[in-house]
């Protein structure tokens, strides 16, 4: 409980001094490989220096960050209403419920590869593309979480809202939303890390826009450097967006503390 | 939606109800509810008690309007609580056994959230809310969270939650059950005040007998299937003879028959200046 209680209490952007000893030491055999892999018979632009990467890093252009960016909170903004919405109508309605199921369960199966086939076979618009394949990846994953919490909301203070006859809009105000928050919190950081790799792969096929885009024409120009520079951008772009989750979670959930 | 304009609680009337339950797993029938007949006079405040099953939880979810009758019928004054489930917005309130206050609502919150389901006026609903809770002796702990307070404080929360809707109706499911005796006590005495000053009819599911006397005006005894073993005006008995009705309920819970005590008429008072009922309070 003790461990636990301390684990929850260090903020997410806190590295602690073990985690900085394992990313030294990670540098310092990278660094080493690059000097070494003539001498090793590795072509020399498959292992860069740091030095090599820090300028590639120099010249990562904001816009693609923003671009990326921006799809991935669109994106995750339209499957969280989706699935909230649809998560509500499900708990409402048992028939419903049963219609939907086994629908959810199918679209979770899909693999992210077809859903960007299908996208690039049946939409022309490239950035409609990304956003279907970015909701139909992350909305059910909204969704079977809602619906999870709402369900595990304790029956009695289900019971106890009831008796004061609420209307339906209230009643998810009041309490089911409210009770959800943890599970809401939760579920915005697992689809953000989810949404981060989604969209890079998903802006590799068509896209001349964005990190993925990016990563593509790095691999044309055979440039490890330029890959190693965007995928440290899309790692920080994460921990920033985890980061901001975490604050937001702080704040709204400071009763439990 | 405002609040209902009330001219005082109407009366209860249960006629031949019934409420039978199929089991999830064999599909049995289960009789919770047996054809009971009971009428409850406006202002009036009964405990129910019985033992454990005995449908006391199962007559008050259907006093709520959350279950429906499967036979006979079940009305506050000429409306049905499950049928005509929205009337009753406002005009029933309830108190459980555990406290069911929201965690992440400040005890300020909890007892005003009622007052919000009826969209009355932020201001009005701070102020009625912050007044119950005065009364109740927490205008200290207003903005304390339901984790920040002790069990007792947690049940006064939620007793201001039921009072600031000036409800008709007053449902307590074990309200005090779960406190130590002194807590109980206090909060018994406090419950029964503020009914008696808003005037709601008060209906206190119990299985404790101590709790019964000290706080009904009428004691309804419920067996198998809450069929209505003993009706017991308690003023009509001495206040020296409570332990002989202690005993004869007791008696009575235990055969799941009428004790003969509680069939002949109750003890003379003594004529020592005996207290009369209106004087329990």
């Amino acid at each position: 409980m003790a461990l636990e209680e301390h684990r929850e209490a260090v903020p997410s952007l806190n590295f602690p001094r073990q985690t900085l000893v394992s990313l030294l030491v990670f540098a310092i055999c990278w660094e080493a490989l690059s000097h070494l892999s003539p001498y090793l018979g590795i072509p020399p632009f498959a292992i860069p220096g740091f030095l090599t990467i820090a300028k590639s890093v120099a010249h990562v252009t904001p816009i693609d960050i923003a671009v990326t960016l921006a799809r991935v909170i669109a994106a995750l903004l339209a499957s969280f209403v989706l699935g909230v919405f649809l998560a509500m109508a499900m708990y409402r309605s048992e028939t419903l419920d049963n219609y939907l199921h086994p629908m959810i369960r199918i679209l979770m199966a899909v693999p992210v590869v077809s859903w960007i086939l299908f996208a690039v076979l049946w939409f022309p618009g490239v950035e409609f593309r990304i956003c279907f394949v970015l909701v139909i990846v992350c909305g059910p994953v909204f969704l079977v979480d809602m619906l999870d919490a709402m369900r595990n909301v304790p029956r009695e203070l289900r019971h106890m809202m009831r008796s004061f006859r609420p209307t339906t809009p209230q009643f998810f105000r009041k309490l089911m939303l409210p009770a959800i928050v943890p599970t809401i919190f939760t579920s915005w950081k697992v689809n953000i890390s989810l949404a981060i790799r989604v969209v890079t792969i998903a802006e590799l096929v068509g896209a001349v826009t964005g990190i993925g885009h990016q990563l593509s024409v790095a691999q044309e120009l055979f440039s490890v450097s330029d890959v190693f520079a965007w995928t440290v951008v899309l790692v920080a772009l994460l921990f920033l967006l985890e980061a901001l989750v975490a604050a937001a979670e702080a704040r709204m959930l400071r009763w439990r503390t | 939606m405002k609040v209902p304009p009330s001219g005082g609680p109407p009366p209860i009337s249960v006629r031949s109800l019934r409420k039978v339950f199929r089991q999830a797993t064999s599909g049995q029938a289960v009789v919770a509810i047996d054809r009971l007949d009971l009428d409850i006079a406006p202002r009036e405040v009964v405990a129910i008690v019985g033992q454990t099953g005995c449908g006391k939880s199962t007559f008050f979810d259907l006093m709520i309007g959350l279950e429906a009758p499967s036979d006979g019928t079940l009305r506050i004054g000429d409306k049905s609580p499950y049928h005509d489930f929205d009337f009753f917005r406002g005009r029933i309130a309830t108190v459980f056994q555990q406290d069911r206050l929201l965690p992440w609502r400040t005890a300020l919150e909890n007892a005003k959230l009622p007052l919000e389901l009826l969209s009355v006026p932020e201001d009005e609903q701070r102020k009625r809310a912050l007044s119950w809770l005065q009364r109740l002796g927490l205008a200290n702990f207003a903005n304390a969270y339901p984790h920040e307070l002790s069990g007792g404080m947690r049940q006064r929360v939620a007793i201001a939650r039921a009072f600031a809707l000036q409800p008709d109706i007053l449902l307590a499911d074990e309200a005090f059950g779960h406190l130590d005796e002194v807590t109980a006590a206090e909060l018994r005495e406090t419950f029964l005040t503020l009914a008696r000053e808003c005037g709601s009819t008060a209906i206190l599911i119990t299985h404790q007998l101590e709790e019964a006397i000290s706080v009904g005006d009428r004691i309804v005894v419920f067996g198998k299937s809450a069929k209505r073993l003993a009706d017991i005006h308690v003023e009509s008995w001495p206040k020296s003879k409570y332990g002989l009705l202690r005993e004869a309920i007791q008696a009575t819970l235990q055969s799941d028959k009428p004790d003969v005590r509680l069939t002949q008429p109750p003890p003379p008072r003594s004529s020592t200046g005996e207290r009369g009922p209106n004087e329990r309070a």
